[in-house]
């Protein structure tokens, strides 16, 4: 009988605006302390929001030949080189010449791709009557602008970047659905090792939207919490008086392994990737459909996927973006795929402390799942003070001495309907 | 042929020269010398190459057109005696070798493609680029 290969996640890097590593967003979370505060990155007066989470102190992780890619990394991809760099330390495993054409790479990125201060020059010195003036721009007389942005700003140009510095040689994809985009990425990298296109897949996701032009559209959707006199209370998912989310940034990736591989070198296992479901809800550009069609399908999937049920799962890092439409439609997706265990599962956001990461949200809080699994200990909901009454889950209030999890379970919902879910399990549990 | 260049003409850009590679290729400036190779020395690539020359546009305030070098040095000899197909003819490989007499002669090789000529590119030859540029600027 064939059997089925499993996928260990056995390293894992984090730079989040709780912390620039894994062990200090862990903190920072454990704590309950908010990465949110004004924005320092740039001039947000005037915009109706002013605060942000964002990633503070960052010094890239790179030393040696690798630091010229720096040059070629907006800041997303400057965090995911130093992300990534974590989780292979942390994996104690990473490509050589035997095994590079055993290693893979999928990301969830960009979900803008292009940096608005080079937008903004390249339209002062090219566009400035409305129209690029080719010649201007082609005339050798002109002075030319930075050829490295056009390189910089590609679409794939961090996910180049992450298997050039890592010597990745077996496969690479980016995933591009949007808030969904980090979760479907590491569902992805675990279907691949599944089918043996990989051994070892580096997953994640990374993004920043904190700039003038992603700040100004999430406003202009009116998506953003205007809590701009109190930050670290702006983000409160499933709270009665929420508002809106918080723009936050960052990257987080795992290694992910060949389950039996990663026992046979004796690796430290965080838990098994047990799960992956996914769903589109063809609904709405930005809406979620109140019933929670779509979640629903993508969680029941991920389960039946894992081979586990919904009285087994124990945590649930809700997707819980702190919108008033998305922690309804989430809830009702959650009572509806677990019937009378709703009301016992235990449910956080992690959105409360650290904002909403866009496409590297689902990669970060996979990560989260998984340290979960492994310190025995769940996160807590901040800010939740009244809970929404059509929200009524069990919400992680309180941070609990410890807490055996079984099975976790990770939402990420994206703009444009598309919906992740993952299942993690506890190695203890995982045969084999 | 182009007025020539002298050792103090190169000393007095080299040490602006060899900050701005050294910036675009993430070395520590001790590593640049004047003979170090661009390509094989310093780990450039191709695309390195155009940040170079857009540093050294910005930091000297001059023109480098595209090709200039294989222009200058073709000087007077026709197009088609100069290389054919992209490589270069005896003659053209000739003329090269003289414009660029720092770089060692053993890294010309006969029937050399044209696109090959950058890997010979030494942090000299960038210096000697600046210089013309520059006399063009003030000419």
């Amino acid at each position: 009988m064939l059997v089925r290969r499993r996928v260990a996640i056995t390293g894992l890097g984090l730079v989040t605006p709780l912390g620039n590593s894994t062990a200090t967003t862990w903190r920072a979370l454990m704590a309950g302390r908010s990465g949110i505060a004004p924005i320092r990155g740039f001039d947000a007066g005037g915009y109706p929001v002013r605060i942000a989470a964002e990633v503070k102190d960052f010094e890239p992780r790179t030393q040696g030949a690798h630091h010229k890619l720096l040059k070629y990394a907006v800041r997303h991809a400057a965090f995911a080189l130093s992300a990534a760099a974590e989780a292979i330390d942390d994996a104690g495993v990473g490509p050589c010449a035997e095994t590079a054409n055993r290693w893979g790479c999928v990301a969830g990125s960009g979900m803008m791709g292009v940096a608005f201060d080079e937008l903004a020059q390249f339209q002062r010195r090219f566009a400035s009557g409305g129209k690029l003036a080719a010649h201007a721009l082609f005339d050798p007389a002109t002075p030319a602008p930075d050829p490295i942005a056009y390189a910089r700003n590609q679409a794939n140009a961090g996910l180049a970047l992450l298997v050039q510095r890592f010597g990745i040689r077996g496969y690479a994809s980016s995933v591009h659905t949007a808030c969904a985009s980090g979760g479907q990425a590491i569902g992805q990298a675990m279907r691949l090792i599944r089918r043996g296109g990989a051994d070892f897949v580096l997953a994640g996701g990374f993004d920043s939207m904190i700039n003038p032009v992603g700040l100004a559209g999430f406003c202009m959707l009116g998506a953003l919490s205007t809590d701009n006199d109190m930050p670290a209370r702006a983000s409160r998912p499933f709270d009665r008086s929420r508002n809106g989310f918080v723009l936050g940034e960052g990257a987080g990736f795992l290694v992910l392994e060949e389950w039996q591989a990663a026992r046979r070198r004796g690796a430290r296992i965080y838990a098994e990737l047990a799960g992956d479901g996914n769903s589109l809800s063809s609904y709405r550009i930005t809406d979620s459909h109140p019933s929670g069609d779509g979640p629903i399908q993508a969680m029941r999937w991920a389960l039946a996927d894992a081979g586990a049920r919904p009285s087994e799962v124990g945590y649930i890092n809700a997707h819980g973006t702190s919108t008033l439409m998305n922690d309804r439609s989430e809830c009702a997706a959650v009572r509806s795929v677990f019937g009378p265990h709703a009301a016992r599962v235990k449910v956080s956001s992690t959105k409360s402390l650290m904002g909403h990461l866009v496409s590297g949200a689902g990669a970060v809080e996979a990560a989260v799942c998984a340290l979960a699994i492994h310190h025995s200990q769940l996160p807590v909901s901040a800010n939740l003070d009244q809970p929404d009454p059509q929200c009524d889950l069990n919400f992680v209030r309180e941070p609990a001495a410890s807490c055996r999890v079984g099975i976790a379970m990770s939402n990420s919902f994206g703009f444009g309907g598309s919906n992740s879910c993952l299942i993690f399990r506890n190695p203890e549990d995982a045969a084999g | 042929m182009p007025a020539s260049i002298s050792k103090d003409d190169i000393q007095t850009v080299y040490p602006r020269v060899a900050k701005a590679i050294a910036e675009a290729l993430a070395r520590d400036p001790a590593e640049v010398r004047v003979t170090s190779r661009l390509f094989a020395d310093l780990e450039a690539e191709s695309i390195d190459l155009l940040d170079i020359v857009f540093r050294l546009e910005r930091e000297f305030n001059i023109q480098i057109p595209r090709g200039r070098i294989i222009e200058d040095a073709r000087g007077d000899l026709p197009e088609d005696e100069f290389e054919r197909n992209g490589v270069l003819t005896a003659p053209g490989l000739a003329r090269l070798r003289e414009y660029m007499s720092e770089v060692p002669a053993e890294n010309f090789r006969a029937q050399m493609n044209l696109a090959d000529v950058p890997a010979l590119f030494t942090v000299e030859t960038m210096c000697k680029i600046v210089i013309r540029a520059m006399r063009d600027g003030s000419a």
